[in-house]
Formats: structure tokens, C-alpha cells, sequence
């Protein structure tokens, strides 16, 4: 009898209760759309602030003190410590091995250089300028240890590093030459270069580097040469040596835990604390495998990027929250709506018979099957509404998660509720007479 | 007729009276639908504007993003400070941006000879010796961090001391973390700093972590650094937070370099590219967000109110029994739609606004300033949702009183 009820009232007045579900569906849409965007957006965002460049460096532990002015070193090549190369792959090891995105090692060295322009025999050829010749990675193939190769370089450390022409490659004899260089040096891409260490301590042959492209940098790299780190360790003599190195790495804004000396916690918060992704415990990882290595947090990436994904994700939960808030109210008032227009059917039922509880366990089921339809639907619906939003802004959707469907059912279930149990309290104080009686 | 119109006047409005009167209960469900909606849509319009607003000036947590150097700066060499700027030029360079405070400093850099310095003459300890970068610097602006994003490690309790021996220049100083540890010195010591044979004592007034090459740099006052590196009323560079939109920081740029055309004015290619890529994500995800939870508010707000709408068929039947056309019948519902959308809105409206001030508060945690004309916007928006979603009862029109009457649905 009571399922008879229940189906009676689904079928008998379909439209009221498609209309009730609709209201239903489309705010459990807004709820879903909402959080699946604020679930995905954390990480969207990391990933997009990627674009600042590198947000760890580093050096080696013995090296002097750098006196770097204008994006020049100052220090003689033979002062200070380098690095080796071959221990590079190491870094794709460490725990967090998967948000590290990118890497490129550094070698800057003294040069001069020459323009043989149209002049073929390379003896007449006069030195012109000072300058500095950047080594570093373009597209390296890193070997990983489990095989496969990571391909990264100055290109993904520097995304905001734009070359007209093409990226030098690794292994050839070719350069890019920041811009205004270029205009001062009279050369473009297909021109020839031919560089010598400053001081003559290189062993660099004079057959010259092909210019593929040239970079524009907005920084000091403008005047500078880039090229294959192999060519500056050969110039400054430093075979397999680099100095500096760029790390760019996804990672979670810190917290006022993540500031903490790893050296004086506990080891369960240590344990916790290398286990997320905090920019200063991936430092340690990487400073755990790079030996005689100091690394540090380039703190004007890091803390900026840190204060806005943290504020941007608090302003998108807030948002949430208010849209949850907002389809709720409506919902639980579309419901309450839909038990106030029965009090006459709940008059009938108690005049016969029917106790307050009985009436009030129908009309709950009747709401909670409501509620599982209409947020089903709304869930569908607000999934398709999440990958539109994620894609035409971020370009990847969201993946549909299943924690985002029970809340959403749980949410739809409990408002449906809430809203008609005011409503359903008053019902069960009603006397049959008088609103059968139609007052 | 006159006298026909006002009284059909006083009957409408009476009829709209009891309609919303009739029943307290759904009264209440529908204005809080409405309400909802309308706190939700004034709270998102008004923190759309402000935080759009407030996300640019957290890029002023990047530190500088605009610099002006000298225009031949690549023939410098590999000589340190070489080509530099006439520091008046400081003073040419306009302090806003908009509304927003531009922060600027003019710098001075050159290498410097440091030793740990105990007061004691020439004889003081050489073995902490070491060669660093000096950068005298001269400031505007609300905090240095704006330039040099940096946290202080140590500072001084209380009072600043300024201790001047006879004889002796003593000027302040402040250490980069790595430098600190390198010299082995602490707060409130002396360091000596050397060039080109004079010397200058600077009193180490705080040590700061940058996190950047400044990590292993010295901060003196301008005037100090000038005399000491011999470069009178000279600065290598002056770098500039300008607060903004990539668009405003832009426009800021070409308009400074075409009042200084001597020198080159450049964005920092890695901030100013960046901001301008997240600052675009971040507001097209914003407005995404508000305007479907604003759509999506407006469609449940009409399904509630159409709910509603539905119980009336009866009194539909009956002011068609006696005799009402279809359209005044419909006019009547209309304007209750529209009195409920007013009156939801007017109240909802007032909360969302206070809403987003408190949320504006905890997310960028400074109040977000309540916008005048989101008020009006949202009041109307609420409405027109509201008259919008009285469109089902055109359904009504259909509605044969004959056939309510008999209770048929």
C-alpha cells in the first residue's frame, strides 16, 4: 500500500513533480559544476603558474659567493665549485619526481666573439666584443632511472624565453643569440659565430656556431649567447661541469607546517612533511640525492605563486560555497512548496487514519526519491558544465569524480529533506477537518 | 469611466494584496528562493569587480616588474657598473599608476671588499674577508619587499642604534642571509666595506633572505654607496613595481619611455608574461564561475516559482467564471511575480552585498568595497527572474473554468 502511494503520487501528477526534480537538477548542476571546477582548479592553476620559470636553484654547497650584477657573474671561471653532469638524472628519482617538470643546467663563461660574416677564411677574422656565452640544456633527453627518457631544458624552466627561428640543438654546433645582441652584432639566424674564450683557457675549435634563432629574453640573456652546455664546459675548460641549476616544480602553497625546520620535528610531522609537495620538501629531496649541492628557493617565485594559488582557491570555494548555499535555499523552497500544496491530500490521509509519522515517512520517501533523480540529473548536467568551464579556460576538462557525485546526492538528499520537514511538522499538526473542510 | 479605471485600479491592487497575503507560508519559501538567488548574484557581481581588483595587487608579491636601464647596457663588458644613469631621472617617474601607488627604487651596484669590522682599527680580523655586491639603493614606497621580495631574518629589538665614532663614517646596512653566514656576523655588528682604496663602516641593521642572488649582496642607503663607489648622483638601474592589469602596467611602460627617450624602460619579461597569463586564467574562471551560478540560480529560483505558480489554476477558473479577461487575469499575476522579485531582491541583494564583504575579507583579507551600481543591477536582475519565471502561467490562459471547477487536473 505504501509503495502503491508512493508511485500513485509520481504518476497521477507527473508534471509537478518533473518540475520539482528540475529545480532539483539544476542546482545540484551548479553545486557539481562548482565543485568540480574547485576540486581541479588547485592543480590547473600550479601547473599554469609554471610560467613564472624555475622556483628552486642549485648551486654547488663549496661555490664562493656569486657577485652577479646585471645577469653577469663576475668571478673569475677558475673561483668557485662546479657540478657534475652525469648526476643530473638523479633528480627524476626522488619522491616527488613527478612534479618536477622541468630542469636545465647552467654554465656561463667569458667569451669573444666575431662576426666572419661574409669573410670565409676564418684568420681574418678580428675579435670584436666581450661577452658572455650562456651553456645550458634546450631539449635534452634525460635518461631516467626506470628507462624512458624526460625531455627538458631552458625551454620549460623559461617559458617566457620566445625564439624567433628555432631552439639550438643539444648536440650540434648551433646557438641562439638574445636580441639585442643580435641588432649590435649586425646578425640573424643562418649567420656564423665565431667565439674564443676570453682568457684562452679553452680548447674550443675555431670552426664557428651556426646562429638557428634568436631569443628574447627581457632580461640580461638579451646580450648574451645561448648554447649547448657541452660547448661552454669545452670553452671554459670544465668538461661535464655545470654551476647552476634551474628546477621548476608543481607544488603546494606552504603552509605555516611547511615553514617549519624539517630539522626539529618529529618523525611523524617529518614524515608528513616530505610527503607533500611543499616547495621547500622537494628542496630537501633534491638536495638528499644532488650531493654538495645547496637548494634553494627562488622565494620571489615561490611566495608570490604561494600567497595567489591560496587566495584564488580560497575566492573559488567561497564561490562554491555561496552557489551551494544558493541552490539549496532554492531547492529546499521548491520542495517545501510541493509539501504545502498537499495539505489537503494530507488532511484526507490523517482523516483516515494515518498517523503523523506514517504521513511523514511517505512524503520524506517521495522527497528522497525526488532527490536522487534530480541530483543524478544534475549531476550529468553539471559534469558537462564543468568540462565546458575547464576546457575553454584551461584547456583539460576536469575528470568526473566520484567524491563530487555523493556529495552532490548526499547534498540534494539533505536539503530536500530540511526543506520539507518545516512544512511536514506543520502538516502533523493539522486537523483533518478544517482543510477538508477547505478553511 | 474615470471613475471605472480607479475603481478596476483599487480592485487590482487589492487582488495582488490578497493574492500575496493569502498564504503566509508560501510567501515566505518563495521570497527566500528569490532572496537567495539575489544575495548569491549581488555577493558574485560585486566580488567579480574586487577580485579582479585585489588578484593584481597580489602580483605585487613578485617584486619588481618593471626596470629602467641605461640604453647601451651591453657595451658595459665585463666591466661592473661601466654605463649607468643619471639618478634624477628617479625623480621624473611617476609615483601611480591609475589609483594604485607605483613603488620604485633607484640602485647602484658595484663589488666591494667586506670584512667583519670590531672597531678596532686596521687590525681588525681579515680572515672573514670576501668580495661581495654592494647595491646602494634609494626608495619609495610602502615596503622594500615590493623590489626585493625578501622575509627579514633577523631585525634589531626597539630602537635603531646609530653609534658614530669620531672620525669614523658609520652608515646602516642590511645583509642578505647568505652573506651573513658567510662574514660570520649577526645584527647590530660592524662590517667595512671597501673600493676603489676609500671605506665605508656600516652598522648591520637587518639580515634578510631573498631567496635570489640578493642573498649574497649588501643594502646601503644610495648617497653611501655613491660615494663609496666614486659614482656621484649615478645608479645602474631603477626598478619599479607597477601594480595594475598587463594591459595598465603596459601602457605605464610605453608611457615612461616616452618621456625618458634616452633609456630603456622594460617589463621583466618573466613576471609580466606570467601575471598576464594567470591573471587571464584566473578571470575567466571567475567569470565562468559567476555566470553560470548566476544562470543556474535564475532556473531554480523559476522552477521554484513555478511550482508555486501551478496551485493557481483555481483561482484562475473562478476570475474567468465571473468574468475577468485572460490578459488582466495575467496581469495580475504578473505584478504579485514582479512585487515578489522586488521585494526579494531589495532584501537578498543587501545580504549578498554584506556576504561578499565578509568574503572579500577572508579570502584577500581586506573588505571588498561594496559597488554602487551592483545594488540596482542585482535588484533588477532578480526582478526580471522573477517576472521571467511567471511565464509558465501563460499556460494558464488555457485554463477552462468548467473543467477546474469539476476538479479535474
Amino acid at each position: 500500500m505504501f509503495l502503491r502511494l508512493v508511485a500513485d503520487s509520481f504518476t497521477r501528477r507527473p508534471r509537478r513533480k518533473v518540475l520539482t526534480a528540475a529545480a532539483l537538477a539544476l542546482g545540484m548542476a551548479v553545486v557539481t559544476a562548482a565543485l568540480s571546477v574547485s576540486l581541479d582548479v588547485g592543480d590547473r592553476l600550479a601547473s599554469e603558474f609554471r610560467s613564472l620559470g624555475a622556483n628552486l636553484v642549485v648551486t654547488p654547497q663549496a661555490d664562493s659567493l656569486p657577485l652577479e650584477i646585471g645577469g653577469v657573474d663576475y668571478r673569475p671561471v677558475n673561483a668557485g665549485a662546479y657540478l657534475p653532469e652525469a648526476d643530473l638524472p638523479e633528480i627524476k628519482t626522488v619522491f616527488w619526481h613527478n612534479n618536477i617538470i622541468g630542469f636545465a643546467p647552467i654554465l656561463e663563461t667569458p667569451i669573444t666573439v666575431g662576426n666572419p660574416a661574409s669573410v670565409p677564411e676564418i684568420s681574418s677574422y678580428i675579435p670584436t666584443h666581450d661577452l658572455q656565452f650562456l651553456g645550458t640544456w634546450a631539449h635534452h633527453a634525460v635518461r631516467t632511472p626506470d628507462g624512458s627518457n624526460f625531455y627538458t631544458g631552458i625551454a620549460s624552466t623559461n617559458p617566457w624565453w620566445h625564439v624567433t627561428g628555432r631552439w639550438f640543438d643539444d648536440g650540434e654546433r648551433e646557438c641562439v643569440v638574445g636580441t639585442r645582441l643580435a641588432k649590435s652584432l649586425g646578425v640573424s639566424a643562418g649567420s656564423y659565430l665565431m667565439i674564443f674564450h676570453k682568457d684562452g683557457v679553452g680548447v674550443e675549435s675555431s670552426d664557428g656556431l651556426s646562429i638557428v634563432g634568436i631569443v628574447e629574453t627581457g632580461g640580461p640573456e638579451d646580450d648574451k649567447i645561448i648554447g649547448p652546455l657541452g660547448i661552454a664546459q669545452s670553452l671554459a675548460d670544465k668538461p661535464e661541469q655545470y654551476r647552476t641549476l634551474y628546477v621548476s616544480a608543481l607544488t603546494k602553497p606552504e603552509d605555516d607546517f611547511a615553514r617549519r625546520d624539517p630539522k626539529t620535528m618529529k618523525a611523524d610531522e617529518f614524515e608528513r612533511w616530505s610527503c607533500s609537495p611543499y616547495v621547500s620538501s622537494i628542496a630537501y629531496s633534491i638536495g638528499q640525492v644532488l650531493t654538495g649541492t645547496d637548494v634553494r628557493v627562488i622565494r620571489r617565485v615561490a611566495e608570490g605563486e604561494g600567497t595567489i594559488l591560496t587566495r584564488v582557491r580560497t575566492l573559488l570555494w567561497m564561490v562554491t560555497l555561496a552557489a551551494l548555499l544558493a541552490a539549496a535555499l532554492a531547492v529546499g523552497a521548491s520542495s517545501a512548496a510541493s509539501v504545502i500544496e498537499r495539505r489537503t491530500e494530507i488532511g484526507l490521509m490523517k482523516a483516515l487514519g494515518a498517523g503523523s509519522g506514517t504521513v511523514g515517512f511517505l512524503l520524506a520517501t517521495e522527497q528522497l526519491l525526488l532527490a536522487f533523480v534530480g541530483g543524478g540529473i544534475g549531476y550529468s548536467l553539471g559534469i558537462i558544465l564543468a568540462r565546458l568551464v575547464g576546457q575553454r579556460i584551461f584547456g583539460v576538462a576536469p575528470a568526473p569524480s566520484l567524491l563530487v557525485l555523493v556529495a552532490v546526492l548526499a547534498l540534494a538528499a539533505g536539503v530536500t529533506l530540511l526543506g520539507s520537514a518545516i512544512p511536514l511538522r506543520r502538516a502533523s499538526l493539522y486537523e483533518p477537518a478544517p482543510i477538508l473542510r477547505g478553511e | 469611466m474615470t471613475a471605472l479605471r480607479t475603481g478596476n485600479r483599487a480592485m487590482f491592487w487589492r487582488i495582488v494584496r490578497r493574492l500575496l497575503g493569502a498564504n503566509r507560508g508560501r510567501l515566505f519559501v518563495i521570497l527566500l528562493a528569490l532572496g537567495a538567488g539575489a544575495a548569491v548574484t549581488a555577493a558574485l557581481l560585486n566580488l567579480q569587480v574586487d577580485a579582479k581588483r585585489r588578484l593584481t595587487s597580489e602580483f605585487r608579491t613578485f617584486g619588481a616588474n618593471v626596470l629602467v636601464t641605461p640604453r647601451d647596457s651591453n657595451s658595459r663588458g665585463l666591466q661592473p657598473g661601466a654605463s649607468t644613469l643619471d639618478s634624477s631621472l628617479y625623480n621624473r617617474i611617476p609615483q601611480s599608476n591609475g589609483d594604485d601607488l607605483v613603488a620604485k627604487a633607484s640602485l647602484l651596484y658595484g663589488i666591494v671588499r667586506v670584512t667583519p669590522w670590531n672597531g678596532g682599527g686596521e687590525t681588525s680580523d681579515t680572515r672573514g674577508a670576501t668580495s661581495a655586491v654592494l647595491v646602494g639603493y634609494q626608495f619609495f614606497g610602502t615596503d622594500l619587499a615590493d623590489i626585493f621580495p625578501s622575509t627579514i631574518v633577523a631585525e634589531p629589538q626597539g630602537r635603531e642604534l646609530m653609534g658614530v665614532d669620531a672620525g669614523i663614517r658609520v652608515s646602516s646596512c642590511e645583509l642578505g642571509e647568505e652573506l651573513a653566514k658567510r662574514l660570520g656576523v649577526q645584527i647590530q655588528q660592524t662590517i667595512k666595506l671597501q673600493a676603489n682604496g676609500s671605506d665605508v663602516i656600516c652598522f648591520i641593521n637587518r639580515i634578510r633572505r631573498f631567496g635570489g642572488p640578493e642573498d649574497s649582496q649588501i643594502l646601503i642607503w644610495l648617497d653611501a654607496a655613491q660615494e663609496l663607489l666614486k659614482q656621484k648622483d649615478r645608479s645602474s638601474v631603477i626598478a619599479l613595481n607597477v601594480p595594475g592589469n598587463p594591459t595598465s602596467v603596459q601602457r605605464y611602460v610605453s608611457q615612461l619611455q616616452s618621456w625618458m627617450p634616452d633609456v630603456d624602460v622594460r617589463p621583466v619579461r618573466q613576471f609580466t608574461e606570467g601575471e598576464a597569463k594567470i591573471y587571464n586564467r584566473i578571470s575567466g574562471l571567475l567569470t565562468a564561475t559567476v555566470l553560470i551560478v548566476l544562470l543556474l540560480t535564475g532556473l531554480c529560483v523559476m522552477a521554484a516559482m513555478t511550482n508555486v505558480a501551478m496551485e493557481r489554476r483555481n483561482d484562475v477558473g473562478l476570475m474567468k467564471a465571473i468574468g475577468g479577461a485572460t490578459r488582466r487575469v495575467l496581469r495580475l499575476f504578473v505584478m504579485e511575480a514582479a512585487l515578489l522579485g522586488l521585494a526579494g531582491g531589495l532584501f537578498g541583494a543587501a545580504a549578498g552585498i554584506l556576504l561578499s564583504i565578509w568574503l572579500g575579507k577572508q579570502v584577500f583579507g581586506v573588505a571588498a568595497q561594496p559597488r554602487l551600481i551592483v545594488y540596482p543591477v542585482s535588484v533588477a536582475l532578480t526582478t526580471i527572474v522573477a517576472i521571467l519565471s511567471a511565464y509558465p502561467l501563460r499556460r494558464l490562459a488555457s485554463v477552462r473554468p468548467a473543467s477546474v471547477f469539476r476538479g479535474e487536473a
